[in-house]
């Protein structure tokens, strides 16, 4: 019957960190994300993006280069940091990384942003100096420092934070993909489930990266995003 | 484009033989200072296969001209080399190669190059290389890291092209990784980690896209502002043939230029007009003319 507790089975409760975790993976966390293409605007203009399976071939790109090499081994950085100034390096090693200023300036936002709702989520020291050092203009911010920082203080398994983020970070492309190719709900939610394995290999190879790899970008990405700056009719910032 | 396969002399020493430590293939070390109204070296060593030509003077500007000879034909897999430059304050370098960096085949392996520059107050490198030919089943690495003064100026380009492959194909290097690290005032302002990996993906998409030679440069100078970058896209965006040209102000302040082309020729004649307006704008100087010697 339901509701009777089976014999014997003590009730559990979720992890300690799970609803703090899925309020910040939440996709539409006011972040500002949804004004952001990071470069797949200008593939759009171009029109080698426009249907699912070009997008689809877009977004594990778009996986395998900057969420890897930069978002996703920033958040690993981040949780490793043995103090905050190794913790505010990994900022800077972030804004130094990001050459279109468009970019740049998309993640100074939405990690103000981010800086902002996890202090309401998950209110701590660390997030509190670190917010300290973007307001002192010494850290640029970004959404991947915040969201690391309460990984790390939640003490969330490494791989089920990259995940979260991972994830998170593509279901808000896929949303913005859906509006601006456009392609149908459904359509959107097949992408998702098909990079669910790029996912997954992306929070894999994340743990195994060395230092050299940090902000590994690609040509056709970082010209995309330049470009985007002077594209006539814009729907995103970015 | 004629470059044959492997067009190293059968027989020939490799890199690696002429390399006088068993760690390094070639090292290089250069300081560059000023005697009157000249900039000159003050300091030079090398060691194994890298070796520097005797400096020129292209016009009456006092900067001093060095190109970089690797007597060894090109770079093999395992080959480490190392240069170090030094620009003391208000001195001025030319830095460039004889001819293209070639890299065969490094089954298994890699080359590296790692180059360290610092640059004294009000000092100036413009590093101006050859093509970079990387052929088939090529792994490279290049690591330069730069220490800059806020009020020195460094000019970085590279031309990343493949080399021919015996069915005429192109395409068929592994991977090139070209990392420049610049610091301004001790503090990191750029790190571009550009990975050129010509199989990833079939449609290349953010990666190669259809194209085949890669162009950068990287400028951090204090006089850079938006005015300029938008005055270098006027510049070259007629020149780019494929429309793959980006162009971008960085923190720093600095400007990157990254392009994409089916030939080296649009993308060595791009960047050229880039340095040419910075040198006709911040030192009075004409366009670059590099005679080969």
């Amino acid at each position: 019957m339901a509701g009777t507790p089976v014999a014997g089975a003590p009730a559990q409760a979720p992890p300690s960190y799970a609803l703090a975790l899925a309020q910040l993976c939440d996709s539409a966390l006011p972040t500002g994300a949804f004004s952001h293409s990071f470069g797949l605007e200008r593939h759009l203009a171009r029109g080698l993006v426009h249907d699912e399976a070009s997008f689809t071939d877009w977004l594990v790109q778009f996986i395998r280069i900057q969420l890897c090499h930069s978002d996703g081994f920033a958040i690993r950085l981040v949780v490793e940091a043995a103090d905050a100034a190794e913790l505010y390096r990994v900022d800077r090693m972030l804004a130094a990384a990001t050459l279109p200023r468009q970019v740049r300036r998309a993640a100074a936002t939405m990690g103000a942003r981010m800086l902002q709702i996890a202090a309401t989520v998950c209110p701590g020291p660390e997030l509190d100096g670190y917010a300290a050092q973007v307001a002192a203009g010494h850290c640029a911010g970004h959404p991947a420092v915040p969201f690391a920082i309460v990984g790390r203080s939640l003490g969330v398994p490494l791989p089920e934070l990259l995940a979260g983020y991972l994830f998170a970070t593509v279901t808000q492309l896929t949303q913005n993909a859906i509006r601006g190719i456009p392609i149908g709900q459904n359509a959107g939610q097949r992408v998702l489930r098909a990079v669910h394995p790029e996912v997954a290999g992306a929070v894999m190879r994340i743990q195994t990266l060395a230092p050299e790899d940090f902000g590994v970008s690609a040509p056709g990405l970082e010209i995309a995003q330049m470009q985007h700056e002077r594209q006539r009719a814009r729907m995103f910032m970015s | 484009m004629t470059a044959p396969v492997d067009d190293r002399p059968a027989g020939a020493p490799s890199a690696g033989v002429l390399g006088a430590t068993p760690d390094l293939a070639g090292e290089l070390d250069l300081a560059i200072g000023v005697r009157g109204d000249r900039s000159i070296a003050t300091a030079q060593f090398h060691q194994g296969a890298l070796r520097v030509l005797r400096p020129h003077y292209l016009d009456d500007s006092g900067q001093v001209c060095y190109a970089v000879v690797n007597p060894g034909g090109g770079y093999l897999g395992g080959d480490r080399y190392r240069i170090t430059v030094d620009v003391a304050a208000g001195a001025r370098l030319l830095f460039t190669t004889q001819s293209a960096t070639k890299v065969y085949r490094t089954p298994g392996s890699r080359a590296e190059q790692h180059v360290h520059v610092r640059l004294g107050p009000g000092s100036a490198l413009e590093s101006v290389p050859d093509q970079l030919i990387a052929y088939r089943d090529a792994s490279y690495t290049q690591v330069t890291t730069v220490d800059m003064d806020p009020t020195a100026s460094v000019v970085l380009a590279e031309v990343v092209t493949p080399g021919w492959a015996p069915d005429g194909g192109l395409f068929r290097y592994d991977e090139i990784r070209l990392r420049n690290e610049i610091s301004v005032g001790g503090r990191l302002t750029v790190l571009d980690n550009l990975l050129l990996r010509p199989d990833a993906g079939l449609s290349g998409m953010c990666s190669l896209e259809r194209y085949t030679h890669v162009g950068s440069l990287l400028v951090m100078d204090s006089r850079v502002d938006a005015a300029l970058v938008d005055e270098l896209h006027d510049l070259l965006g007629p020149m780019d043939p494929d429309g793959q040209l980006g162009l971008t102000l960085l923190d720093g302040p600095g400007v990157a230029l990254r392009a994409l082309a089916n030939a080296t020729e649009p993308l060595d004649a791009m960047i050229r007009a880039a340095v040419d307006l910075l040198r006709r704008r911040w030192h009075g100087q004409g366009p670059l003319n590099l005679r080969k010697y």
